[in-house]
């Protein structure tokens, strides 16, 4: 593996100098001989075990989207409407709905697709036609009911800020296989910021380098990758050649960790150069355009966000997070006060994106080592909340994974007749967590970093790998 | 079977309204080394480092040139750079003691509050936001941070510093410094959440919280663990967690108003009337489509700024017995299993077997807290001094400060540690009594850059001391140091914290930016970084990517990584190119046209030394293709600038 890393990355290199516009000429071969992956940091590593997935998308629907509403089809539920839950089903405690709220039913109809035959809502036609390839987790649950706390469950495996995303878990575990984009890439969705925030995404107590890049709406994605204003690439060119030659120039004998920043400008200054033409959607054709629906709304932001994801994922990028809502509850899956209103809004904006994803990934051969992975940080309730929207929900709630090492077409676990709780198959989100790290080749113990005396890994308590949906 | 009676067993303890038992500690868990009594060495901090480089065929280092030491001294006890004219003075001063009268003026200096004070602002875990969604400022949380500063600047006694942060306010309830400090129990992350209070899981993590920060600090032992079962590895019980977490069961919020009832009342009276119609108009909001919104949350947006600053207070806690929350084991940390019923105690294996728990008291903090300062408790001043050694010597004798259970590191030098130890109790618990007997070694005046292959190879994380380990800057002494060589720094001292402009796309992604003030006046972007907000959900890039804390857990030691967007940020970051800009012109004007002398001086500024030949020659060829701003970012990116040797 670390040979193949270092021939492609030579060849990049090659193809780098040769591009006349970057000046590059002017590095000079001495500075060629710059120390590359040897001293990076990120360089891919060998997994714990073989694995097919490569690389993580996650597609983090925030908010908490509605099981009943998308891959839950709950039939009682409808007839029970507008009455109190019986009590056979058990308690559950809401953020905000009292105990005497009334049940409602869904006015989403639900059908069956593909293959597989699995039931699908009509919220989501486009990915109803990629179902054959999806394993339904119909009996997820987490520990919280308010947005911060399962947020950073969900993304950390802690109700509590401050421990490792495990999309930085993975990047310690795994490294990056570009050398010229960040490893770990966060899509946020341009309304706005989420109830946890940013260090839901974090690295926590891990070390800087496994952080994850922003990037963010507008012409700046990530920060500090274009150069300052009044300043020209040719100058800035030979400024980073000196600044490299005066660091050496000081350098007395070997030193890997001084070697390890002049290889820091190599990687900064690739990247300051590579990057931005990635992140350039334009650069794809009308039809693949149009797949994602980037052009048209609802789906222009969602489709870009998703086919910049497979970009990233493309040349290497470990894992990458598209965030769909951000802002106000509302601009969220946050329903409420609607859930009609807001979950057709946000299902619309996803749908044709998530499905052009997994259509995309599968054309270019790379569905296979790419997992995807579908979910909020909780469901809804089946009461409602007010008369027509639903509260948080974390004791049974949908998610779904995709592509590397999931067998597609499967639904597993189950929620009781009205969505309440997950009854058959439970898989709490550390179970989730260990699937997920399974798939791409990790091991939940091996995987882990001492913190305050204690060895700390994405799963406090151990999970289980969710071993039906193996491919 | 017998799995299953212990089984069945468990689940009577655990419903049982029972009395926890007070516990056993056998001998080979009471002789753990940090346990036991101090044994300190003799003959003082070189010999003993000498006997064991001698014992394992090493020796020590050369002395560093004075050139180097004093940069090394200037940033370690102040953070800063020294200037020039302070490297010059130093290596012209031929008097004998020049050295010891240096440190003497440095740990005299304002800036060593700062530097130190940070230090512990990290263990502290200090920051003045509340994390979570709303991520709440704490509009005098500074407070505190200054009164750690202005503790370490008067080298306040460690034993007082413990007890006022623990319990100020059971202490001296009246004297405001003391209140401040006892801010302390209140600093770590709250969460707050709307609709449906689950007030008795809130006021667990709020008390875990408490316990985690206290052990941590004070005792260098991770409780923690114990919160969910005996601590696997330490004889840590999980009754001694929720004895210890019983000291804090009365422990209440508390904002202690320091302008007079009549201030607060009419800012109460001005406040009403907004927030009514804030509400109002929220309530108008929900009846509105998405799209016609924007109006009224642009109403609602100009009445929260137009809100008077609420009157200042006190950030701090009381004990309030009555209220205390009754304390049980609960099984694995689940607030709703609730087991036996405890009270407090500090660790049974530090006590004798079967020591009571303390009866009824309205001070239980001030109780934890004179058990913890006792001379006869070995943790408190070995944890402390180890802290003192990890930040002069980059590693502590015991590798992990916060922790000095069995899962922690071994003392590599326990002699010394102890000898520390107890020079520290014996001076009246003085941290700069410490500093010194550390920074007049000949051990910590080695130098970082000795060659040498055996012991590289018998030693090459150099536990033993054989050199000085070189150091990169931390984040917030880069930015310090970028501001004092560019002539920019704002050397103003304490008040409230400021916020500074930053990329307008990290402002976007707070949950709330309209959190984000800048100050408006630029005098204040310059001043020490220790005086910027520590805002939970939103650090400086410059301290994101140079391994600040996230100030969310206490952090003993930092980290320092080496990656690309550290590079980025100090080529095209926004607070490099501006602080470049500023050492050009202040080159400009030092070279009088003369490039070597730009050269020279730009070196000096930076790394404290003149260039080397081979280095003069390539800034002079550097100088003739590229303007002077980018040769003073180039200055920024030096190893020489970055790294104290």
């Amino acid at each position: 593996m670390s040979t193949n890393e270092h021939v492609r990355w030579t060849r990049n290199r090659r193809e780098f100098l040769t591009d006349a516009f970057c000046g590059m000429g002017l590095l000079g071969a001495a500075a060629l001989e710059a120390q590359g992956a040897k001293f990076n940091p990120l360089a891919a590593k060998q997994p714990h075990h073989a694995a097919k997935a490569k690389r993580m998308i996650f597609l983090f629907m925030a908010g908490g989207p509605s099981q009943m509403e998308t891959f839950d089809p709950k039939p009682l539920l409808n007839e029970l409407h507008g009455q109190k839950r019986p009590a056979e089903f058990g308690e559950a405690k809401y953020q905000f709905v009292a105990k005497d709220a009334k049940l409602l039913g869904t006015k989403r109809t639900f059908q069956k697709y593909g293959q597989s035959g699995i039931e699908v809502s009509d919220l989501f036609p486009h990915t109803a036609q990629q179902v054959d390839k999806l394993a339904i987790l119909r009996s997820c649950h987490g520990d919280m009911v308010v947005h911060s706390a399962a947020q950073y469950q969900m993304m950390t495996g802690r109700i509590i800020p401050g421990f490792p995303s495990m999309g930085s878990w993975m990047v310690y575990g795994l490294g990056n296989e570009a050398d010229n984009l960040p490893a770990y890439c966060v899509l946020p969705d341009p309304d706005g910021a989420l109830e946890a925030g940013q260090p839901m995404y974090m690295h926590g107590f891990l070390p800087a380098v496994y952080q994850p890049t922003m990037m963010r709406p507008g012409k700046r994605p990530v920060l500090n990758l274009d150069l300052p204003a009044g300043v020209e690439i040719e100058e800035r060119s030979k400024t980073v050649k000196y600044i490299k030659a005066l660091n050496r120039a000081a350098m007395n004998g070997e030193d890997t960790e001084l070697e390890a920043r002049i290889a820091a400008y190599d990687l900064a200054f690739k990247m300051q150069m590579e990057a931005p033409e990635i992140f350039d959607i334009r650069k794809e054709d009308a039809k693949t355009l149009e797949m994602y629906g980037v052009g048209k709304e609802p789906t222009d932001d969602y489709g870009r966000r998703c086919l910049l994801a497979r970009r990233l994922v493309e040349k290497g990028v470990r894992v990458v997070t598209v965030v769909s809502g951000g802002g106000p509850g509302n601009l969220q899956w946050d329903a409420h006060d609607d859930i009609e209103e807001n979950h057709l809004r946000m299902a619309a904006q996803t749908d044709q994106p998530v499905a052009a994803l997994l259509k995309d990934l599968e054309q270019r051969g790379m569905l296979e080592d790419t997992l995807v992975f579908w979910g909020g940080e909780f469901g809804r309730s089946p009461e409602s909340q007010g008369s027509k929207g639903r509260d948080h929900h974390n004791l049974g709630f949908t998610m779904w994974m995709a592509g590397g090492g999931v067998k597609g077409g499967m639904v597993h676990g189950a929620t009781d007749a009205i969505g309440l709780r997950a009854i058959e198959k439970p898989a709490h989100f550390r179970d989730v967590h260990t699937t997920l790290l399974h798939l791409m080749g990790l091991n939940q113990h091996a995987l882990s970093y001492m913190h305050l005396g204690r060895k700390e890994r994405l799963t406090e308590i151990e999970g289980s790998v969710i071993k039906e949906i193996l491919a | 079977m017998i799995r299953q009676a212990l089984i069945l067993l468990q689940v009577f303890t655990l419903t049982a309204e029972t009395v926890a038992p007070l516990g056993k500690y056998s001998a080979a868990e009471r002789r753990h080394w940090a346990f036991q009594p101090l044994k300190p060495g003799e003959g003082g901090i070189d010999a003993m480092v000498e006997a064991r480089l001698k014992k394992a065929g090493l020796a020590k280092s050369a002395p560093a040139s004075k050139q180097v030491l004093v940069r090394r001294l200037y940033f370690d006890l102040t953070g800063l750079p020294p200037t020039p004219a302070e490297v010059a003075a130093f290596v012209n001063d031929k008097r004998p003691d020049a050295w010891a009268k240096l440190v003497d003026q440095l740990l005299g200096s304002p800036h060593y509050g700062e530097r130190w004070g940070q230090h512990w602002l990290d263990v502290a875990r200090f920051a003045e936001t509340d994390g979570f969604e709303y991520d709440t400022h704490r509009q005098d949380a500074f407070r505190y941070r200054d009164y750690v500063i202005r503790a370490f600047q008067n080298d306040k006694p460690y034993d007082r510093f413990v007890m006022e942060q623990l319990a100020g306010d059971e202490l001296a309830p009246e004297e405001l410094e003391t209140l401040i400090a006892s801010g302390f129990n209140r600093l770590g992350p709250l969460r707050k959440n709307a609709g449906n209070q689950e007030v008795a899981s809130s006021r667990n993590e709020v008390l875990t919280e408490m316990t985690n920060a206290v052990g941590a600090a004070f005792l260098g032992v991770t409780v923690g663990c114990a919160r969910c079962h005996d601590h696997k590895f330490d004889p840590i019980r999980q009754s001694d967690y929720y004895r210890m977490q019983a000291y804090f069961a009365g422990t209440l919020e508390h904002d202690f108003p320091l302008s007079p009832a009549g201030d607060l009342k009419s800012w109460e009276a001005k406040i009403k009337p907004i927030d009514a119609e804030i509400k109002r108009l929220q309530g108008q909001m929900k009846l509105l489509g998405e799209s016609d919104k924007g109006p009224i949350a642009q109403k609602i947006e100009a009445l929260e700024k137009s809100k008077p600053p609420a009157p200042p207070t006190v950030y701090t806690v009381k004990s309030d017995m009555e209220k205390a929350s009754p304390v049980h084991l609960l099984a694995r940390g689940d607030y709703s299993a609730k087991g036996d019923a405890v009270g407090m105690r500090p660790l049974g294996v530090l006590l004798p077997e079967g020591a009571p728990e303390l009866g009824k008291t309205d001070k239980p903090r001030l109780e934890l807290a004179k058990w913890v300062v006792a001379k006869d408790n070995p943790l408190t001043a070995r944890v402390m001094v180890n802290r003192i050694w990890n930040y002069h010597f980059g590693q502590g004798i015991v590798v992990t400060p916060n922790d000095f259970g069995r899962m922690g590191g071994r003392p590599s030098h326990p002699e010394i540690l102890d000898f520390l130890a107890k020079e520290f109790m014996e001076s009246g618990w003085s941290m700069k009594h410490v500093h010194r007997l550390i920074l007049n070694s000949q051990t910590w005046r080695q130098a970082s850059d000795t060659v040498n292959a055996l012991a590289q190879e018998k030693d090459p994380e150099n536990k033993l001391l054989w050199k000085w380990s070189r150091r990169r800057l931390e984040a917030e002494e880069i930015r310090d140091a970028m501001l004092a060589v560019a002539g920019n720094l704002n050397p103003k001292q304490f008040g409230p914290s400021v916020m500074v402009p930053i990329d307008a796309e990290l402002v976007s992604a707070l949950y709330k930016p309209t959190q984000w003030q800048v100050h408006p006046d630029p005098a204040e972007h310059r001043r020490r970084s220790v005086y910027l907000i520590y805002k939970r959900n939103l650090h400086l890039p410059m301290m994101e990517v140079f391994d600040a804390p996230d100030a969310l857990v206490s952090c003993p030691r930092r980290e320092t990584s080496t990656h690309a967007p550290q590079a980025l940020e100090l080529m095209n970051g926004a607070f490099a190119n501006q602080q470049a800009a500023a050492l050009a012109e202040r080159l400009e004007t030092l070279a009088k046209g003369n490039k070597t002398r730009m050269v020279n001086e730009g070196y000096r500024l930076v790394a404290g030394r003149l260039p080397s030949a081979a280095e003069r020659k390539l800034a002079l060829e550097m100088l003739a293709q590229v303007r002077t701003r980018e040769f003073a970012l180039a200055l920024y990116n030096l190893n020489g600038f970055l790294y104290v040797d």
